[in-house]
C-alpha cells in the first residue's frame, strides 16, 4: 500500500477542517480617543473626542482650505520661504500633523486661545501664537492675520478640534513631564547626542535635507536652526519634547514610532548639550516675561 | 463479511504494518559513519565551527525571543499546527550532550535523530546534506565546547495524528531528500564557493524556493530547475526571487548585495522581517570573501521562468502631485498623513535611515505579502556595528482593512513602481495570520543604550 495517497487524503481532510472556520469581517479604523473636560464645570456632559483621519476632510465644505493649511504646517519652509528663516517646518515639532498628545498637538489649539500667557504677560490669540512660532522656532517673519495662509492653518486646527464646544478641552497634555530639579550634564549629553541623535540631526547639528533641498530632519544648531527665543532653546522644555518624541522610527508603535527610550536625566543632558549650541538671536526677547521672573532655563 | 472485503482489510492492515516496519528501517539506511575523530577542545576547531554555525544560521531557529541561545522552542507554524525547534545545547538530558559526532552528522545532514527516527523537514537537512563531514566536525566541537548547556525540555509538536507520526517522514525523506553531493556549476572557484554557501549552509532555498505538494523545495539546485530561489511565501512574508529578473535581483549590483548582507541596509532598502533576522544572526558575521562569493553567484542566476525580465519604463508623476498638494485618491491622502514624513513625497525615503518605496523590489514584488505585513505589524532593520542606529517601522494596524489595502496599492503603483492590486480580503487574512504569529526579535524595537549617569539635582 502506497503511503502517498493516504498522506494526500489526510492533507485534504485537514484543509477541509480548517476552511470550515468563519471568515472574519474587515476591521474598521480604530482611531485614538480621549475624554473631554469642561473648563468651567468639570461635571457637565463629558463626551469623547476621536482623532479624525485626514480622509474626513473631504466631507468639509472648506476642504480645500483645510488641506492647504495642513500642507503649510507640513511644508512650511518650502511653501512660505519668505516667512521661515530656519530650516524648519511647523510639523518638525508638532509631530504627526499635531495629532499626538505630548507631541505638541494642535488638538486643543483652536479652543485654548485667546489666553493670558506667562511669557507674553498678556492675552495672546491663536494668530499671535502661530506668529510667535514663525518668529522664534522658525526664526522668520509673522504672517498677516487675515492672509489666506494664516486662515488656512487656523482652518486645519479648527477642523482638528472636531467641533468640541469652546468651553471644553480634550483631556490630553501637549508636553510630558520631566524632572526639572535634575542637574544637566552636557558632557554626557554630547555622548548621547552622537550615539542616538547625530545619525539624523548630523554630527554638526546640521540636519538632513532631501535631494530637492527640503527638510527631513531639522538642524539643531547653527544659522538654520531655531533662535534663542524658541521653547526648544530652553533645556527643560526641550527635554520634555525629546523624552516623549525622540528619536523617531525607534518604536514599533505610535505614528512616528517615536520616543520613550530616554530617562529624564538622558533627556535633560542631551537637551542641555544641543540647546546651548550657537544659534540665531531673537530681537524680541526684551519683551518676554514682563510681569514675572523668567524661568531658570531661559536663554536671556 | 464478504470474502473480498475481508481480504482487502487484511491486505490493508498488513500493508500498513509493512509500511510501518519499512518506515522504521528507512532512516537507518540514511545514516553514515564519518570515520572522523574530533578534538572538541581544540580552540581553532571550535572557532571554525562557530563560523560555520553562523553561515548555517542555526541560532535563528533554535532560540526564542528572550530565551537562551540554541535552547530551542521556537514554533514553526504549519497549516496543521506548530512544530517546535529543539534544544541543541550540549545539555546531556534535554539537549544534544550525548550525541556522538556521527549522531550529530546524521541529524544535521541526513535528518535522522540519535534514536533513529526521522526529523521534520522544518530542519533544512536537505540543504545541509552537501556540507563536508569535516565542517560538521568543527561545528560539533563548537556545540559541545563553545555553547553553554541549557536544561530545557523539548516541546512536542502540535500536529494532529498521522502528521505527528515520525515513520511516514522516512518516506518523505526517501522521496524528497535523497542523498546528494555538492556539484559545482562552473570552474570558477569564487562562484563555486558562493553556490555552495547558497545551496548548503546558507539554506537560502528554505525561504526563497517555492515548495511543492509534499512541502519539499521544488529544487535544491539551480541545475535542477530555474524555479530554484524564484521566490516564495513564508511566515506571511514574500521571500523575494533571487534570480535575474526585474522584480528579483535584476536591478541589484554585486556590491549592493554585499552591503545588504553585511549591514542589513543599502541606500534604497533595508532588510526587514525574516531577512532582518538572517542578517542579524548570520550574514553580518560572514567574511567579505564569502559575502562576495555568495553575491557573485546569485548574480549568475537567470531570470525566473514566466516572470517579466524587465518592466516597461514608467514616468514618475506621483512626486509632483504630492508636492503640489494634488491628493487625487484615498491612497494619496493616507500616504500623506501616515507615510510621507519618513518615506517622503518622492518615495525615496532617507538613505540608510528610512527605506525607499520607489524602486524598491520588495515593494513592487508580484506578491504584496511583505508590504502588507510590515505595514500592519511594523518591525525593525537589523542592528549591526556598521551603523550607529537601527530604525523601526511602526505598525499601522489601527487603520481600517479597507484603508490598508488602499495605501498598500498606492505605494505599489506610485512613482515608477508597478505591481498587482490587493483586495480588502488579503488584508483580513493577514490580520488574522498576524494574530497567531509568534513575535521575533526584529518585531521589537532595537536596543537603546545610554552611557551611565552620575545624576544630581539642583534646588
Amino acid at each position: 500500500m502506497n503511503k502517498l495517497p493516504l498522506t494526500l487524503l489526510a492533507v485534504a481532510f485537514g484543509s477541509l477542517l480548517l476552511s470550515g472556520c468563519d471568515k472574519p469581517a474587515p476591521a474598521a479604523h480604530q482611531p485614538a480617543q480621549y475624554n473631554l473636560v469642561q473648563l468651567e464645570d468639570p461635571n457637565e456632559d463629558i463626551k469623547v473626542y476621536t482623532i479624525p483621519q485626514d480622509t474626513a476632510i473631504l466631507d468639509e465644505p472648506n476642504a480645500e482650505q483645510i488641506f492647504y493649511g495642513k500642507r503649510l504646517l507640513n511644508e512650511t519652509k518650502r511653501l512660505l520661504p519668505d516667512h521661515v528663516g530656519a530650516a524648519m517646518n511647523c510639523n518638525s515639532c508638532h509631530i504627526a500633523q499635531g495629532k499626538i498628545p505630548l507631541g505638541d498637538p494642535y488638538i486643543n489649539s483652536y479652543n485654548f486661545y485667546p489666553r493670558v500667557m506667562p511669557r507674553a504677560g498678556k492675552e495672546v490669540n491663536l494668530v499671535q501664537r502661530i506668529n510667535g512660532c514663525f518668529q522664534r522656532s522658525m526664526n522668520g517673519k509673522p504672517l498677516p492675520p487675515e492672509s489666506e495662509e494664516m486662515q488656512a492653518m487656523i482652518a486645519y486646527m479648527k477642523w482638528l478640534s472636531q467641533n468640541v464646544p469652546k468651553e471644553q478641552l480634550v483631556d490630553i497634555r501637549n508636553a510630558g513631564a520631566v524632572d526639572e530639579s535634575l542637574v544637566a550634564d552636557p558632557v554626557r549629553g554630547e555622548q548621547i547626542y552622537y550615539a542616538q541623535c547625530a545619525t539624523c540631526h548630523g554630527d554638526n547639528g546640521e540636519g538632513i535635507k532631501d535631494s530637492r533641498g527640503d527638510i527631513v530632519f531639522p538642524p539643531l544648531w547653527g544659522d538654520e536652526s531655531f533662535n534663542i527665543g524658541a521653547g526648544l532653546a530652553r533645556t527643560y522644555k526641550a527635554a520634555s519634547f525629546v523624552k516623549y518624541n525622540m528619536p523617531m522610527g525607534i518604536q514599533v508603535k505610535g505614528l512616528w514610532g517615536h520616543g520613550n527610550v530616554l530617562s529624564d536625566q538622558d533627556a535633560v543632558d542631551v537637551s542641555e548639550f544641543f540647546a546651548h549650541k550657537p544659534r540665531p538671536d531673537f530681537p524680541g526677547k526684551v519683551n518676554d516675561w514682563p510681569t514675572m521672573p523668567k524661568p531658570k532655563d531661559a536663554r536671556y | 463479511m464478504k470474502k473480498w472485503l475481508k481480504f482487502a482489510l487484511i491486505a490493508g492492515v498488513g500493508g500498513l504494518i509493512a509500511a510501518f516496519a519499512l518506515g522504521q528501517l528507512l532512516p537507518h539506511l540514511r545514516t553514515t559513519s564519518s570515520g572522523l575523530s574530533v578534538d572538541i577542545n581544540d580552540p581553532a576547531l571550535i572557532k571554525k565551527g562557530e563560523y560555520i554555525a553562523r553561515t548555517a544560521d542555526c541560532v535563528a531557529c533554535h532560540s526564542t525571543l528572550g530565551g537562551e541561545e540554541y535552547a530551542g522552542g521556537l514554533p514553526m507554524l504549519t497549516p496543521l499546527g506548530a512544530v517546535y525547534s529543539t534544544n541543541i545545547t550540549p545539555d546531556k538530558e534535554t539537549g544534544i550532550g550525548n550525541y556522538s559526532l556521527d549522531d550529530f552528522i546524521n541529524a544535521t545532514k541526513h535528518g535522522v535523530r540519535k534514536d533513529g527516527s526521522a526529523l521534520y523537514p522544518a530542519m533544512p537537512y536537505p540543504s545541509y546534506q552537501i556540507m563536508p563531514d569535516e565542517d560538521l566536525a568543527a561545528m560539533y566541537a563548537y556545540f559541545m565546547s563553545g555553547v553553554k548547556p541549557v536544561r530545557l525540555e523539548n516541546l512536542p509538536s502540535e500536529l494532529p495524528p498521522v502528521f505527528n507520526w515520525r515513520w511516514p517522514l522516512a518516506y518523505w525523506q526517501a522521496i524528497f531528500a535523497p542523498e546528494r553531493e555538492f556539484k559545482p556549476d562552473s570552474d570558477d572557484e569564487v562562484l563555486n564557493r558562493g553556490q555552495y554557501l547558497v545551496e548548503g549552509p546558507g539554506h537560502c532555498g528554505s525561504c526563497h524556493t517555492e515548495r511543492g505538494i509534499g512541502f519539499q523545495e521544488v529544487s535544491l539546485t539551480n541545475a535542477g530547475s530555474d524555479r530554484f530561489l524564484a521566490g516564495a511565501i513564508i511566515d506571511g512574508w514574500r521571500a523575494k526571487s533571487l534570480r535575474g529578473e526585474h522584480r528579483g535581483l535584476g536591478l541589484w549590483g554585486e556590491n549592493e548585495l554585499v552591503e545588504f548582507f553585511k549591514t542589513g541596509r543599502t541606500d534604497i532598502t533595508a532588510a526587514f522581517g525574516a531577512m532582518a533576522e538572517v542578517v542579524e544572526h548570520s550574514t553580518q558575521y560572514w567574511t567579505d570573501q564569502d559575502l562576495h562569493a555568495m553575491s557573485a553567484y546569485l548574480k549568475t542566476l537567470s531570470p525566473a521562468p514566466g516572470k517579466e525580465v524587465t518592466l516597461p519604463a514608467r514616468e514618475d508623476t506621483t512626486t509632483q502631485k504630492l508636492l503640489d498638494g494634488v491628493y487625487d485618491s484615498r491612497g494619496a491622502l493616507l500616504y500623506v498623513e501616515y507615510c510621507t514624513v519618513c518615506h517622503r513625497a518622492d518615495g525615496k525615503g532617507v538613505p540608510r535611515i528610512f527605506p525607499a518605496l520607489d524602486g524598491n523590489t520588495a515593494v513592487f514584488s508580484d506578491h504584496a505579502d511583505s508590504v502588507l505585513q510590515i505595514t500592519m505589524s511594523g518591525g525593525r532593520m537589523p542592528d549591526t556595528p556598521h551603523d550607529r542606529m537601527a530604525f523601526s517601522m511602526p505598525e499601522f494596524s489601527m487603520l481600517s482593512d479597507a484603508d490598508i489595502a488602499e495605501v498598500v496599492n498606492y505605494v505599489r503603483n506610485s512613482w515608477t513602481n508597478q505591481a498587482s492590486e490587493i483586495t480588502v480580503d488579503d488584508v483580513v487574512k493577514m490580520r488574522h495570520f498576524l494574530s497567531i504569529k509568534p513575535r521575533v526579535g526584529t518585531d521589537l524595537p532595537p536596543e537603546f543604550i545610554t552611557p551611565p549617569s552620575q545624576g544630581g539635582r539642583n534646588e
